[in-house]
């Protein structure tokens, strides 16, 4: 057993903190000021092979696997996590596509997500307890040879910058479990994106609700077949859990090493207060956190790499970062005491972050049920 | 067209290395490998010339058994091909040595238009490297390159001297070192990592060299490496008034030498 990265994945590894360090260091703070969606780092995250990482070379992808891709969303987290975010969910469509989708859809979207022509956004949420019940029930009819879906889609990561949708539906009212998944293009009439959220964290990676009011699809916008929605998501959230786990030891990982730095130039009684042990021991637990979590999602990564079943892992990953995610932020704000609070200081925006990875990507409630259910 | 052959050094990453407190010797232990700063421009330099003018870049090590790890990195940054040389003689090699070694090696392979060597490397920063091989190769050498242009076998560069810049044109082949200010080094895309690996890597034998061994012999012996450390000297004046610590305090500075 090796737990280290090979040689190309430690490339990657650094083409990724590299990357961080040029693109997005840079523009951090503008992100989480404004809001603003970054076009142009999409582009050269596409330029550098990032958004077909995980994609095989003949659909212009790099062919790299799921354990390089976690590393480099690692490593992007660690500047910028709401781009780490923006390109996960590009992922969870292009991977969707290439991977239930039939050869039209593939030619139509894949490519074009790899290049960052198109953005992708997936809708699985809605304002109800889960998909396909309550009032707002993205419900999909037949008609004409094809479907007439309406319902509404929320917090919907990448909403309004997105290109195609894919879209989670009921097409049997007698069986809301049954769901199908739609791709929509972003023009489609009667799509509406409301207006954006002014979210906690990840700011720069838009949320909103997608309206689906009377849209006409055809038949052959079902992605998969029809009822296999629920299969498709699951997988896919499930990889996205991962991810997600990556994101957030990225996000706690620089604020560990934040807050190291600040410690051992920080002088309080005469000498550094990272000598002082109550601050050794908040460090100390905080890297112990990001170091037991980045192997358990790394583990679970090569699960997915080798094809084996990696859902009860992922969830375990899942379950325990959202536990332990802003465990790591209080114990490194602690650490740089009045002035880790401070906006002045990058620890507040990490804290947001880490929460809105937490609790908007990856609910804490949720995985737990896939681990008990592959124990008991 | 252009043939050139960029000589990089595998250097531990500065950002790694820690200082031990008790007697300020520096702990290696943790810190990974990286190609040098300034050879990491070397490189692009010489990848840039042959995209716009073809011909073949290719790479040349000199180094301990760790140049290895570096082989695929360098590759994925442009390089044709690596010629890799690695030996225990470099452990304590200094610059005598290792132009020495590099210039055996490029015997050996051929003739370049084009030798590129960063200026200095990021640990020793010796600064020898070009000057020695161009005395070893017997070609003119350029150094403190922050612009190159060629056109045919005619190299324009600009040097960034101290206090001004000189623009010298020379016919090849020559060695040239450049600056870090001569271009920007790319990030290589994950599909130059994945490249790298089908591009070829040849190791040459140090022995095949045919180096004497008072060739090997280092001149210089570096005995211990030590870090630095500001210390505090923790002086405070708690005079009345404003102007009395001010005074204190000028006086103290300029008798430190430094007002």
């Amino acid at each position: 057993m090796n737990f280290q990265l090979t040689e190309e994945q430690q490339l990657i590894e650094q083409s990724a903190h590299d990357f961080a360090k040029e693109y997005l260091d840079p523009i951090v703070l503008h992100l989480d000021e404004t809001g603003e969606f970054p076009k142009g780092i999409v582009k050269e995250l596409a330029n550098h092979d990032f958004l077909g990482l995980h994609l095989p070379a003949d659909v212009g992808g790099a062919g790299a696997g799921f354990v390089s891709y976690v590393a480099v969303i690692e490593s992007l987290s660690r500047s910028c996590a709401a781009v780490a975010s923006i390109m996960n969910n590009q992922a969870m469509v292009s991977y969707a596509i290439q991977h239930w989708g039939n050869e039209a859809q593939k030619k139509q979207y894949v490519q074009a997500l790899v290049t960052g022509e198109t953005i992708g956004g997936f809708t699985i949420y809605e304002l109800g307890p889960i998909p396909g019940i309550g009032p707002d029930a993205l419900v999909a009819t037949k008609k004409d040879g094809g479907y007439v879906l309406k319902g509404t889609k929320a917090y919907v990561r990448n909403a309004g910058e997105a290109g195609v949708y894919v879209v989670f539906g009921i097409t049997d009212p007698a069986d809301p479990n049954a769901l199908t998944a739609f791709l929509v293009d972003a023009k489609a009439t009667g799509l509406t994106v409301g207006p954006k959220q002014n979210t906690m964290g990840l700011r720069g990676c838009p949320v909103a609700h997608v309206g689906l009011d009377n849209v006409s699809v055809p038949e052959t916008a079902v992605l998969g077949v029809v009822k296999a929605g629920r299969e498709i998501a699951a997988k896919v959230l499930a990889l996205a859990s991962v991810a997600e786990a990556a994101q957030t030891v990225g996000i706690g990982q620089a604020a560990v090493e934040h807050a190291a730095a600040y410690a051992k130039q920080r002088v309080q009684f005469g000498k550094p207060v990272a000598t002082l042990q109550a601050v050794q021991t908040l460090l100390a637990e905080a890297a112990t956190d990001c170091y037991l979590a980045r192997l358990g999602l790394r583990s679970a990564a090569q699960l997915v790499e080798d094809a084996q079943p990696f859902e009860s892992e992922a969830a375990m990953v899942k379950s325990f970062l959202a536990r332990l995610g802003s465990k790591i932020l209080v114990d490194s704000c602690q650490v740089e005491g009045g002035m880790g609070y401070s906006e002045a200081m990058p620890l507040p925006r990490l804290f947001r972050d880490i929460a809105g990875t937490t609790l908007l990507d990856a609910p804490a409630d949720f995985p737990d049920y896939t681990i008990a259910a592959s124990i008991a | 067209m252009p043939k050139c052959l960029v000589c990089y050094k595998w250097t531990l990453d500065e950002k790694d290395i820690k200082i031990k407190p008790e007697d300020l010797s520096l702990d290696t232990s943790r810190a990974k490998g990286k190609i040098s700063d300034f050879d990491r421009n070397a490189i692009e330099e010489a990848t840039l010339i042959v995209e716009q003018q073809g011909g073949s870049v290719h790479a040349l090590t000199y180094g301990t058994s760790a140049v290895q790890q570096s082989l695929k990195d360098v590759l994925s940054r442009g390089p044709d091909t690596v010629y890799w040389i690695a030996d225990g003689s470099a452990e304590s090699a200094d610059a005598c040595v290792t132009a020495n070694v590099l210039a055996s090696a490029i015997r050996k392979l051929g003739s370049y238009d084009l030798i590129l060597c960063g200026e200095g490397s990021s640990d020793l920063f010796n600064q020898q490297t070009a000057a020695r091989l161009s005395a070893l190769l017997g070609l003119p050498c350029v150094t403190y390159l922050e612009k190159l242009s060629v056109e045919g076998d005619t190299v324009k560069a600009t040097r960034k001297l101290a206090d001004c810049t000189e623009v010298a044109t020379v016919k090849g082949p020559v060695v040239l070192s450049v600056l870090g200010t001569i271009n920007k080094p790319r990030i290589p895309s994950l599909k130059q990592v994945l490249g790298a690996a089908k591009k070829p890597k040849k190791e040459i034998k140090i022995a095949d060299l045919g180096l004497t061994p008072e060739q090997l012999q280092p001149k210089a012996i570096h005995k211990s490496v030590k870090g630095f450390v500001a210390k505090r000297k923790n002086i405070v004046y708690k005079e009345a008034n404003a102007a009395a610590n001010v005074g204190k305090l000028t006086s103290s500075l300029a008798a430190e030498g430094l007002l």
